[in-house]
């Protein structure tokens, strides 16, 4: 009955639709039909001729485009996405493929010095492999620098000009460092078992200084923006040295010198990891679950020291301008670094996660995996205590009941007392679980041993209490006092990390092994854990990368170049995290490219017969 | 059906990215904008001059970036609730207006025990307050504990004044 009416009423709705098209099918003929064209009678048509009309149109505007007078612009638009939004991408991706092409030789030289002393020929083999990657990223970091370059020079031609007109006198060094720098890369990488191995090495330490050397001259451009020196108050030179040497200068050295080493090695660790779920024998599994694990040390071990090289930078941003830090810490860009604390805690739990599943490549039953457990709790702890916010979001009968944004309880784990606190004892429960992995399989032999494992223990569980102490001491004393504390923190736990290594080293000496270390026998999770942590690492930079740039809001050089383009405000953190991602992805899918051709090496000739590839010829 | 290892590492680095744009759309989201320049009336009274000179502590100045008014406890920089009062006293042969235009001319001059330098110097770049709006932030600041005295008019040792 029901569906009747349904059928029916469809059945009228039809029949009124139909009704309707019909008659606009004929209003549209009617009022299309034919008719005669009107014409201009010819007594009554213009007398000036049509060409002449649009010849006078066209000489009027060219006299007026002759005398146009030349008018710089400050700015220019980028379609779509805008001036900024376009810069930032070209500038990012410049920076992560410089920062790959730094860091790489970095480690493939020390890798290679390994193999030349103790005549290990995988370090040689391994050394070859990463710097395989090198040529093509090498064209990539050039070709964004390009970009880059004039991108700024077309978007913003007035400040680029002023930047220009500073620092004029580094840019021959620049370029002529940059030459070195291919002459330096492709010798290196060519010239790979052609030459006598010191040679060899002495190519790569060139590349090496080079390197350096050209991050050191483009930092120095880009730290000056933030904490100009060097220049009179209204923007003139007076010494080029000052304006080089300004207060983020060398903080920002050491913290890229640094953080290029943690970036390259978690990237080179993620082509291992590629290169170890496409392969199809054990011996290749082998090979780059041993290169994998090389890239991943090397990348934690670069970024246990960085969060020092941060405190540095930040000291040096707050004693060129309080107000600059307090807009970093306190201001816009407080939230920011809860996001950084989200993905530094979970570069610390992936990077245990994939120490612990290394633990299972060494035969027989392993005696610390019960601390793992303990290690994993106060972990978690640490990121939970980083990742707590000083005030909460919260509805308004939320914020009555607590007596304000700030929880009456949480509220003092968001403070930095608690902050440096629990990013310390992060940094020395991941140490020990490095201490813990290279124990595994080994046991002591020396006479001493039972005493040196309770001084590192000691000194471990003394670095321990020395930093909660600090920190709760913290909140106790005044600003002037609180700040200075987080420098003894900091050293106690270099100290620690230092000392415990010192007596680590001596008391394995000549150690009993109780098992062998299967290399390639690893779950294939701990592959994905690699290219997660590469993942994060790239776009943690990405993030790090925004507010060190974002940080002097509408200035351009601050205090001294005003930036008054529709881009001078400060866009929300979401959007920053949108683009950074846009940003990583492009830079993924282009290191995809770079792993492909590099992949393409070990393939077989076109043509060739099976069995004849091409794998480890150099 | 078991998926190819490309999809599959693609897969992965969008999951994570798009965790942490996730992450990124949870925080507060403010657009920070260059400060509003705020028109000075010549004949402003003094009344208008304490509205107008909270308005340049709020955004220009941006003096609450550091400085607080009636907060308690371990302070990075002076809080400012009852500040007046304590301006007429804090340097001999300084009234509170002298006092006040020292702390924005020459911020290091004086140190308030218990804390470090850092205070801009409030009349250059990148904050830079013309001598007018500074007359505005002094109204202000005379209001947290006193009345305010100071008119456009008011000469101190940094505008051309001999002193006050």
């Amino acid at each position: 009955m029901g569906s009747q009416k349904v059928r029916l009423a469809l059945l009228v709705l039809g029949g009124i639709l139909g009704l309707a098209a019909l008659g606009r099918v004929v209003s549209y003929l009617v009022s299309h039909e034919y008719r005669e064209p009107f014409r201009t009678p010819a007594g009554a048509q213009d007398a000036t001729p049509r060409q002449q009309g649009l010849a006078d149109e066209k000489a009027e505007a060219q006299k007026k485009a002759a005398a146009k007078d030349y008018v710089e612009p400050d700015y220019r638009a980028f379609p779509r996405v805008g001036s900024r939004v376009a810069v930032w991408v070209a500038a990012q991706l410049h920076l992560l493929f410089a920062a790959f092409v730094l860091a790489v030789p970095l480690f493939a030289f020390i890798i290679e010095a390994i193999g030349v002393f103790t005549k290990d020929k995988r370090y040689d083999r391994l050394a070859y492999e990463f710097t395989k990657l090198l040529s093509v990223a090498f064209s990539l970091t050039a070709t964004f620098g390009a970009a880059l370059t004039f991108m700024l020079l077309i978007l913003y031609p007035k400040f680029t000009l002023y930047l220009m007109s500073v620092f004029s006198p580094t840019f021959a060094p620049y370029v002529g460092l940059f030459f070195f720098e291919a002459f330096f890369l492709y010798s290196y990488y060519y010239g790979w078992g052609k030459f006598h191995p010191y040679v060899h090495l002495g190519l790569g330490l060139g590349l090496n200084i080079v390197g350096t050397a050209i991050m050191l001259i483009a930092n120095a451009w880009l730290t000056f923006m933030t904490s100009p020196a060097g220049i009179s108050e209204k923007g003139a030179v007076i010494s080029i040295w000052e304006a080089v040497h300004n207060f983020t200068w060398m903080p920002i050295n050491v913290h890229r010198f640094i953080a290029n080493i943690a970036f390259g090695g978690s990237v080179a660790a993620a082509y291992a990891a590629f290169k170890f779920l496409q392969a199809e024998s054990d011996e290749e599994r082998a090979h780059y679950d041993w290169m994998g694990y090389i890239g991943n040390f090397v990348a934690i071990i670069a970024f246990l020291p960085l969060p020092f090289a941060g405190y540095w930078l930040a000291k040096e941003i707050y004693a060129f301008s309080q107000t600059l830090g307090l807009t970093m810490m306190g201001g816009a860009f407080s939230w920011l670094f809860i996001i950084q604390a989200v993905l530094i805690g979970n570069l610390f739990l992936a990077a245990n996660y994939y120490l612990w599943l290394g633990m299972g490549r060494v035969e027989g039953t392993n005696p610390f995996q019960k601390f793992i457990k303990y290690l994993l709790i106060g972990i978690t702890l640490c990121f939970m205590v980083w990742a707590t916010p000083r005030s909460i979001i919260a509805t308004v009968s939320e914020v009555r009941s607590m007596g304000g944004s700030v929880h009456p309880i949480l509220g003092f784990l968001g403070v930095m007392s608690a902050k440096n606190t629990a990013v310390n004892i992060l940094i020395l429960t991941t140490f020990m679980s490095f201490l813990l992995y290279r124990r595994t399989g080994k046991v002591a032999t020396v006479a001493w041993a039972k005493a040196g494992n309770a001084i590192q223990l000691a000194i471990f569980a003394a670095a321990s209490v020395f930093v909660i102490f600090l920190g709760i001491y913290g909140y106790f004393v005044e600003a002037t006092v609180r700040i200075g504390l987080s420098v003894p923190q900091v050293g106690s736990v270099l100290l620690a990390m230092v000392s415990i290594t010192a007596i680590d080293v001596f008391l394995f000496r000549g150690a009993r092994s109780t098992g062998e270390v299967r290399w390639g026998k690893i779950p294939a999770a701990s592959q994905y854990v690699l290219i997660f942590i590469a993942v994060t690492f790239t776009w943690l930079m990405g993030l790090m990368g925004y507010v060190r740039s974002g940080l002097r809001q509408h200035w351009h050089v601050y205090g001294v170049v005003r930036d008054t383009s529709v881009d001078a405000f400060t866009p929300t953190l979401g959007f920053a995290t949108m683009v950074v991602s846009c940003t990583v992805l492009a830079f993924f899918l282009l290191i995809g490219f770079v792993f492909w051709l590099a992949s393409l090496h070990d393939k077989k000739d076109w043509g060739e017969p099976e069995g004849t590839a091409a794998g480890g010829r150099h | 059906m078991r998926v190819p290892l490309i999809p599959r590492l693609a897969l992965l680095v969008l999951a994570t990215t798009a965790f942490y744009t996730y992450v990124g759309q949870m925080v507060p989201q403010k657009e920070v904008h260059p400060p509003v320049e705020i028109v000075l009336k010549k004949d402003m009274d003094t009344a208008e001059m304490v509205k107008v000179g909270r308005e340049i502590m709020d955004g220009k100045g941006l003096c609450f970036t550091c400085h607080t008014i009636g907060k308690k406890g371990a302070l990075r920089f002076p809080d400012l609730e009852n500040v007046d009062a304590r301006a007429k006293t804090r340097i001999p042969g300084l009234d509170d207006i002298g006092y006040f235009a020292q702390s924005m001319y020459e911020p290091d001059h004086f140190i308030v025990q218990g804390f470090n330098p850092g205070m801009p110097v409030i009349n250059k770049p990148p904050i830079g307050l013309t001598d007018e709006e500074i007359l505005t932030v002094i109204a202000y600041l005379q209001s947290l504990g006193g009345s305010p005295t100071v008119t456009m008019e008011t000469k101190h040792q940094y505008n051309k004044g001999g002193g006050s």
